[in-house]
């Protein structure tokens, strides 16, 4: 209901107040370019992501202070806490940085974004802004329309230069006009009345104009154009700090629980903040007057002088909280608990996560290697093994064949439920961010992982539907027949245990080369197996529809190793570009796998042993 | 090992390289690689002095071979680039 009428009653203040005053539309459409500036500087700021932002976010991960450092600094060149805010949640969800981490850089960021005040009061009143505003935006518009990425990146953040300067320009002519028409300062309150609805009236505007960057630029046109007492300032601007929390919680509202419990860190630091400055703020401005007239500033610059309460009040709310910082994190992780695991549901992909290309990145590469535990927990049930033993086993043939038991679960349901379910999620990821101007790197990556979750997927069914006849023949000795499906079982498991050594070795030392012998192994087995099986009927140890399942589920089976064999190369294929390059050209292509196939002898761990007795059964 | 499909892969890594499609591969990124497998190798022998079982072993040795023969590629690779 508030967020239907919020609309219509803005729409209706803005046409009432150039209708009373042309002033107003002046200092309306300054506060709208401004806007609009800060805009085209987030999004000039994104087509440098993708590098060197977001390695400098995951080095601000080290410390307390390399997160705050990093906080205050990323927002004093962006000049926009939100858009840190929001690649801080971006990061934060995709499982990138820490929480404490994550509230670091949210602190800073509110120290970071007072720099606007400085530079507003200490530059754009004092020089005739709009000079500079006009040749920047000229220059921007050929950076623009440039093809290169970072040219284009830095057109928009000039254009949002020239667009913040011209806003601030069309603010400060709006107010000095508007004075002569409307003395506002007859609207001042003194006391605390006036902190209570002036902090109110500041939080107000931040909401509607979603940035403290605007209101703050408004308040100190305002000030130095006499509009609004000084004293009115500060609890505007104290206002401002409390209503930016609404573009984190709106950002939160999309991200996990990670980014809830940061949007609250991030609710409950600006609101304590402002309620010690609201208590303190008669000893908060005589400390303000002392750093003034120690730095140099006249005692009538009040603009300036907010400016100082802006930072000063910001840098005391960090320093009160650092030392409860872990206490706050704890709190934050009992208050908003993780919610229970449910493995049918993607853990990474969020929209949270679709902003930027390095969060999509390792979202999807994350979710995949979810959905591939996952298949190998199908997988391994499904030859009715357990993934405790087998991971840890010295003797893999032995284990398989020590497991008889058939594990009693429903692998189609649990295929609908843990695999599907994931897979369907990769995929419309994968085809969302698609449509985003996402660039074409780590895009390939996306599109490479989204084909590495089909390998996966295809090994499952391919295990699926060789379960029944598997389990058939393996639960009791049945001679030949048996040591053949274990035999399958056996390479199975043996690949996944390769796959897991590849998984669990640092990433410096390994290499998707190490699974070129497995893929050998596969396709000598699979040449092998019709030989072995004429064989075997040959000799009357097998029976034409026993090696008639056995065929077709080695097909299966062989196909299930081929998929998750490339589907670990492709994932675990150096990150570092000339190093792929490295093992793409070291690594067997088909032809090298068949040749090598032909050439080598049949391992004896393959060959049945002779049969007890002949058998009857057939599946 | 052949090297036929490894000259045919370093010829096209060439060409992307050439219209700037690749990333050059500098003798660094070799070394690099040839330590992971003399690593690896050295690992699996490590593994094949303690294993008793004939088909084990036997497996291990022929992981020994295949990255034999992918050290001996990397190091023509060396001398390709370098």
């Amino acid at each position: 209901m508030m967020k239907k009428l919020l609309l219509p009653v803005i729409l209706g203040l803005l046409v009432f107040g150039f209708w009373i005053s042309p002033d107003f539309q002046e200092i309306a459409a300054g506060v709208a370019i401004f806007l609009f500036g800060m805009l085209m500087l987030e999004d000039g700021f994104k087509l440098f992501s993708g590098g060197c932002l977001e390695r400098a976010l995951e080095m601000a991960t080290g410390s307390i202070t390399r997160a705050l450092g990093f906080g205050a600094i990323a927002t004093t060149i962006m000049q926009s806490s939100s858009l840190v805010s929001v690649i801080t949640i971006s990061f934060l969800s995709a499982g990138l940085i820490p929480l404490l981490a994550g509230v670091g850089i949210i602190f800073g960021a509110n120290i970071g974004t007072t720099t606007g005040a400085w530079l507003v009061a200490g530059f754009g009143l004092k020089v005739k802004i709009s000079a500079y505003a006009l040749p920047i935006l000229a220059i921007s518009i050929v950076l623009v329309f440039q093809r290169s990425k970072y040219l284009r990146g830095a057109g928009y953040v000039l254009a949002g230069l020239g667009f913040l300067f011209l806003g601030i320009h069309h603010m400060k002519e709006g107010f000095e006009a508007f004075k002569d028409q409307f003395d506002l300062t007859r609207l001042a309150m003194t006391g605390v009345l006036g902190l209570v609805v002036y902090t109110l009236t500041g939080a107000a505007a931040t909401v509607v104009m979603q940035s403290s960057h605007a209101t703050m630029v408004l308040i100190i046109t305002a000030l130095a154009a006499g509009q609004i007492s000084y004293e009115n300032a500060l609890a505007l601007a104290i206002g401002a700090n409390i209503g930016t929390t609404v573009t984190a919680i709106i950002g939160a509202l999309t991200a996990n629980f990670q980014g809830k419990r940061l949007a609250l860190a991030h609710l409950m630091f600006n609101v304590l903040t402002a309620g010690v400055a609201l208590v303190f703020i008669g000893q908060i401005r005589l400390a303000v007057d002392a750093i003034s007239g120690f730095v140099g500033i006249s005692a009538t610059d009040y603009a300036l002088k907010l400016a100082v309460f802006h930072t000063a009040f910001n840098v005391l709310g960090v320093v009160l909280i650092l030392p409860f910082i872990h206490r706050l994190v704890t709190f934050l992780e009992q208050v908003i608990v993780q919610p229970a695991e449910d493995l049918s549901r993607p853990k990474y992909l969020s929209e949270a996560v679709d902003e930027f290309p390095q969060t999509i990145q390792i979202a999807m590469r994350r979710e995949v290697h979810h959905l591939y535990e996952n298949a190998v927990e199908l997988i391994v049930h499904g030859l009715n093994l357990h993934r405790s033993e087998l991971f840890e086993t010295k003797d893999i043939a032995a284990t398989v064949r020590a497991s008889r038991a058939p594990v009693d679960f429903d692998i189609d349901a649990l295929y609908e439920h843990r695999v599907k379910t994931l897979y369907s999620a990769i995929i419309e990821f994968a085809t969302r961010v698609g449509s985003k101007d996402i660039p074409a790197k780590p895009m390939d990556d996306v599109y490479l992982m989204r084909d590495v979750a089909g390998q996966i997927v295809h090994a499952v069914k391919s295990i699926k539907h060789m379960r029944r006849n598997a389990t058939h023949f393996t639960q009791k000795p049945q001679g030949v027949i048996t040591d053949l499906y274990n035999g399958l079982r056996t390479e199975i498991a043996r690949i996944l245990v390769e796959i897991r050594k590849l998984d669990e070795a640092d990433p410096e030392d390994r290499s998707s080369l190490w699974l070129d012998q497995e893929r050998i192994q596969v396709e000598t087995d699979a040449r092998n197996t019709n030989k072995t099986v004429d064989h075997l009927i040959r000799d009357h140890h097998l029976s034409a529809s026993m090696a008639t399942s056995f065929l077709n589920d080695s097909s299966y089976a062989y196909s299930a190793m081929r998929d998750l064999l490339d589907a670990a190369r492709a994932y675990y294929i150096d990150t570092e570009d000339a190093m792929a390059e490295v093992e793409r050209i070291l690594t067997l292509d088909e032809d090298d796998l068949q040749d090598l196939a032909k050439d080598t002898p049949k391992s004896s761990t393959k060959a049945p042993r002779a049969p007890a007795r002949k058998t009857r059964t057939t599946q | 090992m052949k090297l036929k499909n490894s000259i045919e892969k370093l010829d096209a890594y060439f060409e992307r390289l050439e219209s700037g499609k690749a990333q050059k591969i500098d003798p660094d990124h070799v070394s690099k690689m040839i330590r992971k497998l003399t690593k690896k190798r050295e690992g699996l022998m490590a593994e094949l002095f303690e294993t008793i079982k004939p088909s084990k072993k036997e497996r291990l040795v022929q992981k020994c071979a295949t990255l034999d023969a992918q050290i001996e590629r990397a190091r023509w690779l060396l001398d390709q680039i370098g």
